[in-house]
Order: C-alpha cells, then sequence, then structure tokens
C-alpha cells in the first residue's frame, strides 16, 4: 500500500486498505505510552539526582545511628521481577500472533506476578531500616522506592481491568493494548534494578 | 475536484459526506455535548478561554501592585495581602496563563495545521482540561479566601516549608502546581504523538509549518522540565504533611536543593512560553508578509538549540547564592550563547520581511512591536548571565523589568495571533481600526511601564517588596510605572470591546480571510467538527500556496466510526489505521477524582488511599467499554463499519 | 544642612549607579559599557526592521538571494563577536571583584525576620561586640563579612559599595568589600523573606578609622545604670516588662537574643532595621504599636502608662 504512494501522480489516495492492528511504533498507542514512560522515568532521574545530591551534603551516608538498609527481601523482589519478564515476553509473543486463548491465560499469570509484587513492595520499604521522617537520608530512600511502588501499583490497577475486558469484551485493539504492557513491564524492570542498586547497596559503598 | 472544507462543495456525494462526516464526529447535543466531548477543538477553545479570563485576573493582581507601589509608604495594601497578590500573579501569569496558553493554541491548531482529525488521545486530552480547570479554581478559591499562596511563584524554602509557613498557603501552592503540570503534561504527549503520527500524507518532516516545529520542540522541553517541578513540590509537600527533611539543612536536607530543582524547571519555562511565540510569529510574518519565512531548515534548528540551551542555565538563578563560581562561568557562556539562536531566528524574520510585500494588518504591527520588546528584554538579559553584574541587580527591579519584557515580548505575538485566528476560531473578523488601538496603547503601555524599572533595581530598589521608604527616592519611577499599567489596562479593554464587537456584530470570515499558508485555512471558519471533508494530500512546505491543477485527497476512510488516519514519522506515508473512541463524560469523573485525592492529601496523607481507590473506579469507568462501541469496535476491525 | 541630607544621616545612599568601593567601581563600570552596547544593537535592529518595512519595493516580487544569505550571516557572524567581546569583559570584571583580600577586617551578620544581627568577633570573647541592623566599618579597609541565617535565606546587598549575597540557613557565605569614602551607606534584604521583607534594611556606617575605633569600644562596653532617676525607673519598667523575653542589655540582668540587643540603642541611627529614624517620638510609636510600622514583625505591642512610658523613653535614650 504505502508503496503505491506517490503524491506526484496527482490521483487520490485511498486508504481503506490500511491496516487497523498494529504494533509497536507503527501504533499510535505506542507513542502515549512512551510519553508517559518518559515523564515517569523523568521523575525518577528527580529522585536519583536529589539522592545524589543530598548524599554530597556534609555527614555520612547513612546519617550516624541509621542502620544500612536489608538486602534480603528486596534482592527477592528484585529477581522475581526480572524473572516475570519471562512472562511478559510470552504475553507479548502470543499478542502478536493474536491468539486470544493464550492470551487469556498469559495476562492472567502476568496480573497474579504483579499482584505479588505488591507485598513485596512493602517489605522493599521495611528493609530500608529508616523512617521516613527520621532524616533526609531516610526521605529520599523512601520517596525513590515510593515513586517506582506508585507504578507498581496502579499497573496491577490497569492489569486486573485489562484482564477483566479482555475475557469480557475482547476485540483486536487489546492484542496490541497487551504487547504494550509488556513494553511497559520491560521499563519497569529496566528502571528498578539501577533504583534497586542504589538504594540498598549504595550506602554500603558511597 | 474534492472538497476539503464545506464551503467549496460541489459534488453531490460530498454534501452526503458532510452530514455523515457531522453525525459521526459531532458531539451531542446541549449540556451533554459539552460535557462529553473530545472535540480537541472544542477543548483547546476551552482552554483558551479559561486561560485567557486567567489573564485578566493576573492582570488585575498587577494593576493592585501598581496601585500599592505608586507611592512611597503607601497602606492600600498590607504585606499579607501583597505577598498573597504577587504570589498569585506569578503564579497565574506562569501557571494559569502563558504556558496553558501556548499549549492550548497548539492543541487548537496543530492538528488543524497537520490535517489531522483530531488530536491522538481525545479522551486524555479533555481529562487534562478537566485537571486544569480544578487547578486553577483551586487557586483562586484559596487566594479568594485569604489561604492565597504567599511565598512567591518560586516558593523557596524554608520560607514555604513547615517551619515558616504554617497554614494552608503553601500547599495550595504545591497542588496548583500538580494539576496545572499533569495537564501541561498530557498537552505535551497530546502535541508530540499528533505530530508524529497524524501528519497528512506528505507532509515530511521538512515540511511542517514552522509552528508546528515550535510547538514539537516545546512539548519535549515540557515533558522533561515539569516533571522537576512535579517532584520538587511533591518534596515540599511531604515536607509539611508528613515530616520528610528534604529541605531541613538541620537533617541532612537542604535547601539549595529547592532552588536547583525548581530553576531546572524554571528556566526552560520560560522557553516553553517563548518558543511557541517564536512559532506564532513565523506564521505571522509569512501570513502577512506573503512570503515563506527565509531560512526554515536554521529557523527549525534555532528551536531545537533553544531547546537544549534551555536546560543549561538554571544556575544562573542562583549566583547571588554559594554555587562555586567555577561553575558560574559555565552558566554565564550558555546564558549568552542562547542570543545565537534568538539572533539567527530575528535576522531570518528580517529578511522576510524585507523581501516580502508587509500588510500592515494589526496582527502585523504585533509583530513589529514584538522585535523591538524582545531585543530589549534579550539585550537586558545578556547583561545579567554576567556573574558580576547580576549580583548587583539580581532579585532588584531591573530583574522584573528584564523578564517582563521578554514575557511581554511573547505575549506581542500572541495578540497578533489573537488578531490572525480569530476569525478562524469564531468565524468573525476582528476591528482591525480597535486593533491598532490597542497595539498602540499596549506598545507605549508596556515600555512606560516596564524600562523604569531597570533604573528602580539600579537605584537599589528589591523586587517583593510591598513599600519602601520615601528617603529612596524611588516614587517618581513607580509613579510613571504605575501610569503605564494604566495604558496596559487600557489596551487589554480595547481588546475586550473588539470581542464582544467582532462576536455580536463583527464581518463573517471567510475560509482563509489573509491569503495564508498552511492547512487551517483550508476549512471553514470556524471549522466543522469533522475538521477536513477530506483530508489534504500535501505537496509541499505551504500547501495553500501550491499552484496545483488538481489538489489530491485521501479517500477510504471510514464514515461510520472516527476513523483516523495513522502515518509514518519521518515522511508522513499512510501506515494505518485507527479507531477513536466515542465521545465520553469518564474524562470529567476522572479528573474529579484526580482533583479529591491531591485537594484531600492538602488536610491529611490518607488522601492517597482515599483519592487512589477513587481514581480506580474513574479508571475503571474511563476503560470499560460500552455495550454499543464495543460492537462497533468489532465490526471496524472486521472492515464492516 | 538640607532635609535631604539629614534623611541620608538614617536612611543611607542605595543605588548601584552611585559606587563608592572598588567592586561597586568595577561594576558600574562594565554596566556603563554594557548599556552603550546594548543601544547600539537595539538601534541597528530597529532601523533594518523600519527599513525592512518600509523601503519602497518593486511591482515585480523578489527573491531572497545570496545577498540575503551573505547578510544573515553576518549579522549572526557580528552577534557571535559581541558576545565574545562581552564574555571577555565580563570575566575581566569577575576577577577583579572576586580577588580576595589580606588583613581584612571580620565581621558576622545573621539574618533573622525581620533584622540582622552584627557581631564583630574579638579575642578575648567578651570584647566581641554585638549589635544590629547597624554596621560600622573604617573607611578604606577591606572587609569581611561572614553571612549566616537564623531562619529563612536573606541577602545582604549594600549596592553603593558591592553586590549582593544570600544568607542561606545551613550554609556560612561570604563576601568582602571596602568603603572608600566616608558615609551612611543602605543595604536592603534582597532575598524575599517574608511580610518585613520589604522593611529590613542595614546601615553601613563608613568612618575614619580614628571614629570607627572609638566607636568599637564604645560598643563593647556594657550599658551604665542611668543616674537619672526617670531613666532609673524606666531601666525598672523595662526589667519588669515583656521587652526582657526577647531583649538583652548587657550589664543588666535582660539577656535573651530572640530580637536585637538594646545595649547601644540609643546610638543607633535608625529602628525597625531601617524602617524610621531613632528620634523619641519614633521610638514611643515603635514600642506601643510595632505592627503599625512594621506588619508582621515579631514585637507585640505594648499598653504602657503615659508615665511609664515617658520613663522607658528616658531609659532607652541613656543607651548610648
Amino acid at each position: 500500500m504505502t508503496a503505491a504512494f506517490d503524491p506526484a501522480d496527482r490521483a487520490d489516495l485511498d486508504v481503506s486498505g490500511l491496516p487497523t492492528t498494529v504494533f509497536g511504533p507503527r501504533d499510535i498507542m505506542w507513542w502515549g505510552v512512551l510519553g508517559f514512560m518518559t515523564i515517569e522515568g523523568m521523575t525518577l532521574v528527580v529522585a536519583v539526582a536529589s539522592y545524589f545530591y543530598l548524599w554530597r551534603q556534609p555527614g555520612t551516608w547513612p546519617p550516624e545511628h541509621t542502620l544500612l538498609p536489608s538486602l534480603g527481601w528486596p534482592t527477592v523482589h528484585v529477581v522475581f521481577l526480572v524473572a516475570s519478564n519471562l512472562v511478559m515476553m510470552r504475553v507479548s509473543r502470543v499478542a502478536h500472533r493474536l491468539d486470544l486463548a493464550a492470551l487469556r491465560r498469559w495476562m492472567l499469570v502476568a496480573t497474579a506476578c504483579s499482584i505479588v509484587m505488591v507485598p513485596l513492595r512493602w517489605l522493599d520499604f521495611l528493609a530500608l531500616n529508616v523512617r521516613w521522617d527520621t532524616n533526609a537520608y531516610g526521605s529520599i530512600a523512601w520517596l525513590t522506592v515510593g515513586l517506582h511502588g506508585t507504578l507498581l501499583v496502579t499497573n496491577t490497577a490497569e492489569m486486573l481491568v485489562f484482564t477483566t475486558i479482555l475475557h469480557l469484551r475482547p476485540t483486536e485493539r487489546h492484542f496490541t493494548d497487551a504487547a504494550d504492557s509488556a513494553f511497559y513491564w520491560y521499563y519497569m524492570t529496566l528502571v528498578w534494578v539501577p533504583l534497586y542498586v542504589m538504594v540498598y547497596w549504595g550506602p554500603r559503598f558511597l | 475536484m474534492r472538497a476539503v472544507s464545506p464551503s467549496e462543495i460541489t459534488r453531490a456525494d460530498d454534501r452526503e459526506l458532510h452530514e455523515t462526516l457531522e453525525r459521526v464526529w459531532g458531539d451531542r447535543p446541549g449540556l451533554v455535548g459539552w460535557i462529553t466531548t473530545t472535540d480537541h477543538k472544542r477543548i483547546a477553545l476551552r482552554y483558551i478561554v479559561t486561560t485567557f479570563v486567567f489573564f485578566l485576573l493576573g492582570g488585575l493582581n498587577a494593576g493592585l501592585m501598581r496601585l500599592q507601589l505608586s507611592r512611597p509608604e503607601n497602606d492600600f495594601l498590607g504585606p499579607d495581602a501583597y505577598n498573597q497578590v504577587f504570589t498569585v500573579h506569578g503564579m497565574t501569569m506562569m501557571f494559569l496563563f502563558a504556558v496553558p496558553m501556548m499549549l492550548a493554541l497548539g492543541l487548537y491548531f496543530v492538528p488543524l495545521m497537520v490535517g489531522a482529525r483530531n488530536v491522538a488521545y481525545p479522551r486524555l486530552n479533555a481529562f487534562g482540561y478537566w485537571v486544569f480547570l480544578i487547578g486553577c479554581l483551586l487557586l483562586y478559591t484559596g487566594f479568594l479566601t485569604n489561604t492565597g499562596p504567599d511565598a512567591g511563584w518560586f516558593s523557596y524554602v524554608p520560607l514555604a516549608g513547615p517551619g515558616f509557613s504554617p497554614g494552608k498557603r503553601s500547599d495550595i501552592w504545591a497542588q496548583t502546581v500538580t494539576f496545572t503540570e499533569v495537564s501541561g503534561l498530557i498537552a505535551a504527549v497530546e502535541i508530540i504523538a499528533t505530530v508524529f503520527k497524524h501528519r497528512a500524507p506528505g507532509m515530511s518532516l521538512n515540511r511542517m509549518p514552522l509552528f508546528v516545529w515550535a510547538m514539537l520542540v516545546t512539548a519535549f522541553m515540557t515533558i522533561y522540565s515539569m516533571p522537576w517541578v512535579a517532584s520538587a513540590s511533591l518534596f515540599l509537600a511531604s515536607d509539611r504533611l508528613v515530616g520528610t527533611h528534604f529541605f531541613n539543612p538541620a537533617e541532612g536536607g537542604d535547601a539549595l536543593l529547592w532552588q536547583h530543582l525548581f530553576w531546572f524547571f524554571g528556566h526552560p519555562e520560560v522557553y516553553i512560553i517563548f518558543i511557541p511565540a517564536t512559532g506564532l510569529v513565523s506564521q505571522l510574518v509569512s501570513g502577512f508578509t506573503r512570503r515563506p519565512v527565509y531560512g526554515y531548515p536554521v529557523m527549525v534548528l534555532a528551536n531545537i538549540m533553544q531547546g537544549f540551551l534551555a536546560f543549561g542555565l538554571w544556575v544562573h538563578h542562583m549566583f547571588a547564592t554559594t554555587v562555586p563560581q567555577l561553575g558560574s562561568s559555565f552558566f554565564t557562556a550558555t546564558s549568552a550563547m542562547i542570543a545565537i539562536p534568538a539572533g539567527i531566528q530575528i535576522f531570518c524574520w528580517l529578511a522576510t520581511i524585507w523581501h516580502g510585500k508587509p500588510q500592515f494588518r494589526a496582527a502585523f504591527l504585533f509583530v513589529l512591536g514584538f522585535i523591538v520588546v524582545f531585543v530589549t528584554g534579550g539585550l537586558s538579559g545578556v547583561m545579567i548571565s554576567s556573574v558580576p553584574f547580576d549580583t548587583q541587580v539580581h532579585d532588584s527591579y531591573f530583574i522584573v523589568a528584564h523578564f517582563h519584557y521578554v514575557l511581554l515580548g511573547a505575549l506581542f505575538p500572541f495578540f497578533g495571533a489573537v488578531y490572525y485566528w480569530f476569525p478562524k476560531l469564531t468565524g468573525r473578523m476582528l476591528s482591525e481600526r480597535l486593533g491598532y488601538w490597542h497595539f498602540g496603547l499596549f506598545f507605549v503601555g508596556v515600555n512606560v511601564t516596564f524600562f523604569p524599572m531597570h533604573f528602580l533595581g539600579l537605584a537599589g530598589m528589591p523586587r517583593r517588596v510591598y513599600t519602601y521608604i520615601a528617603e529612596t527616592g524611588w516614587g517618581n519611577l513607580n509613579l510613571l510605572a504605575s501610569a503605564g499599567a494604566v495604558l496596559i489596562v487600557g489596551s487589554v479593554a480595547v481588546l475586550l470591546v473588539n470581542f464582544f464587537r467582532a462576536l455580536r456584530r463583527g464581518d463573517r470570515a471567510p475560509d482563509n480571510p489573509w491569503r495564508a499558508e498552511t492547512l487551517e485555512w483550508a476549512t471553514a471558519s470556524p471549522p466543522p467538527s469533522y475538521s477536513f471533508l477530506h483530508i489534504p494530500v500535501v505537496e509541499g512546505r505551504s500547501p495553500l500556496w501550491e499552484r496545483s491543477e488538481r489538489r489530491p485527497v485521501v479517500t477510504g476512510l471510514s464514515t461510520e466510526v472516527r476513523d483516523t488516519l495513522v502515518t509514518t514519522l519521518v515522511d508522513a506515508l499512510p501506515d494505518s489505521r485507527h479507531y477513536d473512541p466515542r465521545p465520553s463524560a469518564a474524562p470529567l469523573y476522572a479528573a474529579l477524582a484526580l482533583g479529591i485525592t491531591f485537594i484531600t492529601l492538602i488536610f491529611t496523607p490518607w488522601g492517597l488511599p482515599i483519592g487512589g481507590a477513587v481514581f480506580f473506579l474513574g479508571m475503571v469507568r474511563w476503560a470499560w467499554p460500552t455495550l454499543r462501541s464495543y460492537r462497533e469496535q468489532l465490526r471496524y476491525e472486521e472492515g464492516k463499519a | 544642612m538640607t532635609t535631604a541630607l539629614l534623611a541620608l544621616q538614617w536612611s543611607g545612599r542605595h543605588s548601584a549607579l552611585d559606587p563608592f568601593g572598588p567592586q561597586a567601581g568595577r561594576v558600574h563600570s562594565l554596566w556603563q559599557f554594557l548599556w552603550i552596547v546594548a543601544a547600539l544593537v537595539l538601534l541597528a535592529v530597529v532601523v533594518t526592521l523600519l527599513l525592512a518595512t518600509f523601503r519602497r519595493r518593486g511591482e515585480a516580487p523578489e527573491e531572497a538571494g545570496p545577498r540575503t544569505r551573505s547578510a544573515v550571516a553576518t549579522a549572526v557572524a557580528g552577534t557571535v563577536a559581541v558576545l565574545l567581546v562581552f564574555l571577555g569583559v565580563n570575566f575581566a570584571t569577575g576577577r577583579a571583584v572576586t580577588l580576595p583580600p589580606d588583613d581584612a577586617l571580620l565581621l558576622r551578620i545573621t539574618g533573622h525576620q525581620w533584622w540582622w544581627e552584627v557581631t564583630y568577633p574579638a579575642r578575648p570573647p567578651g570584647n566581641q561586640v554585638t549589635t544590629a541592623n547597624e554596621i560600622h566599618v573604617p573607611v578604606g579597609v577591606p572587609v569581611v563579612a561572614e553571612l549566616q541565617s537564623s531562619d529563612v535565606i536573606h541577602s545582604f546587598w549594600p549596592a553603593n559599595l558591592v553586590g549582593k549575597r544570600d544568607l542561606i540557613p545551613g550554609e556560612t557565605a561570604s563576601i568582602w568589600f571596602r568603603a572608600d569614602s566616608a558615609g551612611v551607606y543602605r543595604a536592603q534584604c534582597a532575598e524575599f523573606c517574608g511580610h518585613g521583607h520589604a522593611k529590613m534594611a542595614l546601615l553601613v556606617i563608613a568612618e575614619p578609622h580614628e571614629s570607627f575605633d572609638a566607636w568599637l569600644v564604645r560598643q563593647r562596653d556594657s550599658a551604665r545604670t542611668p543616674a537619672d532617676s526617670l531613666a532609673r525607673r524606666g531601666q525598672e519598667v523595662f526589667l519588669a516588662s515583656s521587652c526582657v523575653m526577647c531583649h538583652s542589655v548587657r550589664g543588666t540582668p535582660a539577656g535573651s537574643r530572640i530580637g536585637p540587643d538594646l545595649t547601644h540603642l540609643a546610638s543607633r541611627r535608625s529602628l525597625a532595621a531601617g524602617s524610621i529614624p531613632n528620634t523619641r517620638g519614633h521610638l514611643a510609636g515603635w514600642i506601643l504599636d510595632p505592627q503599625r510600622i512594621k506588619p508582621g514583625a515579631r514585637m507585640p505591642a505594648n499598653a504602657l502608662s503615659p508615665p511609664d512610658l515617658e520613663a522607658l523613653l528616658a531609659y532607652l535614650e541613656s543607651l548610648r
């Protein structure tokens, strides 16, 4: 279709044969997802910049009488998050194949993974071993984990609604949306790994 | 020949098409249609009207300040009132007028200029407006109940922090910022996606109108800058609400962190206003000289260069703090360098005017006024990039003079755009004679008001003072500045008269009253709900000036549902079709839920779980397809609709 | 003496265009260079704009050609050249004004909402001088001021001597200046700091070396118990009232440091941080109703009977 288009031939351009289900950058919604990833990414950049700015202030990091963060549950969480990408890769693959039955199954698994991570995030907070109102170190650590936590929670809510609609009123559009939600998941993993290193390992080395 | 505008219909099938498209793209009548609309033109017009109302209110605040300062030791306003007035003036002009007005012009005209029937995400667009409106109402509810923010639009800590601003005034600042930034970010995403994926076939990137380029650069800057202030206001709100210590030096926090975060946003913010203004100037210059703007590629590059440089000079707002001297030299150099792209733009416009045939319309006079006022502001801007000079004039009235020259410099093209686009928005022509009066009063008023302020600043008058003692000798120049403000008020009054006169008995506007080059003029004034009867195929940079025998158009889009054309990013080749959802009240519900969340958060941290739950319900309502739209979409995907 | 000169005695000079110190002088020269260049650039743009708009045109449309391109390129090159000259001049000025002085007089300024606490550190510490809203410096001697804040951000700006520097809580900044002739120079707070921001000024009094030394010696003294009986009764009123909750007068039990030190109040030229001249009438008005003179000030109104007020004023005026 597109190869045949040449405005110079001055004929009207019939677009009725164009596809209505496309994936990735060809799809308009993908750009919206990318836009919001960028915005959320910027808020995380602000958190990281503030983290290092506050660390540069006089005094030790973490401040005296403040325990180092624990590594146990946060490490379990980050490993689980990375591993769950295998599920999302399946989601993306069956979505591209337009296989509704398989997509429904894998979306259920993915939603379950997402739900499991909400209590895990709570354990991440406890593992900081400092309260948000103890000192600026505690404030920025809570904020960083919390910002990413809002992504986790809203994503879980979204997946719940999406999976329900997928079972009750599915359209082809949902294949594209499912692929986008896998894309978003990769992003959530990609940003959390460095944040995890910064928040839980950083105070040990800084 | 196939019609693009309903006013060109000659064929029976086009007439039928017009009626079908009106049914599909039109809104339901009355209040329901008003609430549920997702038409970018209606929403952007709403933004424009709302921001203009707040421009008038912000101007009223300025008038109160000029009245108070007109003589020494005046007791018209005390510090408590004055501090709220100047803070709300700054917030109004920045957050409720200048930035959203520029984005609103983008939301109205970018889709029309690229030949799209709507923005990329119509419901999100409606949501953005409602969120914006809630933010505006929050600020003015606070202000009118004596709870207006009073620590400056920059809200420096610790003054705005928990220790020195008890009460809710600073919290209103923080949440107003949150609301307006959310809506600004949404508008930016809309503009980027619309420009990237909804351009008419053939409008490759190097054929986009300069205004569209300017809005694209602006939208990117918005996305990279606004999260900084949104995060900073989150830090501030949590310091105040739950006792975090981001800005408390006693617990490892730092007051200067706030200034870095705020100005990393705050400086690009100025360019978020200025860059669209340059886009407006380009459209006005080409429209009223009947010439394409000279040096298209360098004009685009100048905007991009400004976009990058704007992020590299925030520290020049902090030269009087303890930032290291060596770093300051870097920021002096970048601040001065931004004069280069601005110079390139000025010279290219001058070259265009030189070779063109100027039409002395009111809109064009504003272009001339812009060049004089903006260059003046730019020159004082270069001066204050110098650290030693800035340490003298920083936070003095010299700065007030400088940034009003720059920002009102951007208001000139805006007023020019008002005369240029009013016919498109309303279908009526504004009076040119009143336009001359508007321009004359405004140009003289701006200079009489703000030029003396340079000397007030040099004579030692600090900013944000509610009064001054007579012995300082600042009285005369302040009186002169206040007299100038009267002229500005008069000029805006003339504009309002012009509006009402035009709406009641102005001449009917044709499709293209100025014989301009871009696609918004290819359709009726005001445009129908579907914007273009047939989406035009673009063959050059000035689609309406190309002399073509036969203008090709797009055919084959569905006429039963809101079917939109998606094109490729660089070359705008037709690539796929996209189903746009029906109008819906869900964006309003979701915005109300968000409003409840943030406003409850002013009072208690429980706002987060409560608001989160309400917002979740709003999102479910939004995402859930009605049976009707579900069936419609299935038919669309099967190719039957 | 004319009234204007009288006013200068308590309000001081305050203008960057009227330099009395080396740094303000250099910046003033920089300003003169800047405005001349800016005026020329603006003139060039306006003339070109008017020519481009109103020049006579032929009927045939003219196209932009190679001449246009070279004109635009030349203008851009000119812009770059002007900017480079500007950067050069600017850096030269910057180096000249930031060079730290040797053997400077050290003093410490602490910002409060909304007044300035000034101390002259000395050894032994008993010789330290504390005053408020007024600093004295010897003419021709470099002075380093250490700047701190006890609450919010303020900014110290004696425009005739040097540009401003912020007082930031949690940090110590420093600034140096030198007054090259005797006079009273006003420094008004330049960073917005709340209700009293407009009424937070400080006087820099530059005087010959001998009178400065004499002043410093006088300021070291504690307050003497007044000889006059009315003033003695005033001291009793002072010590029995809420004044002592915030103010100190060295040599008496009043030792609170929340408000300005009043040990040598009568020697100061202004009241309420440069808001009003230090005269008997103004002092009475300030004590009875500070909010009328300086809304938001931390000092409460004081209901005093006329005889008590009379006595208190006599006492305060004895604190020279």
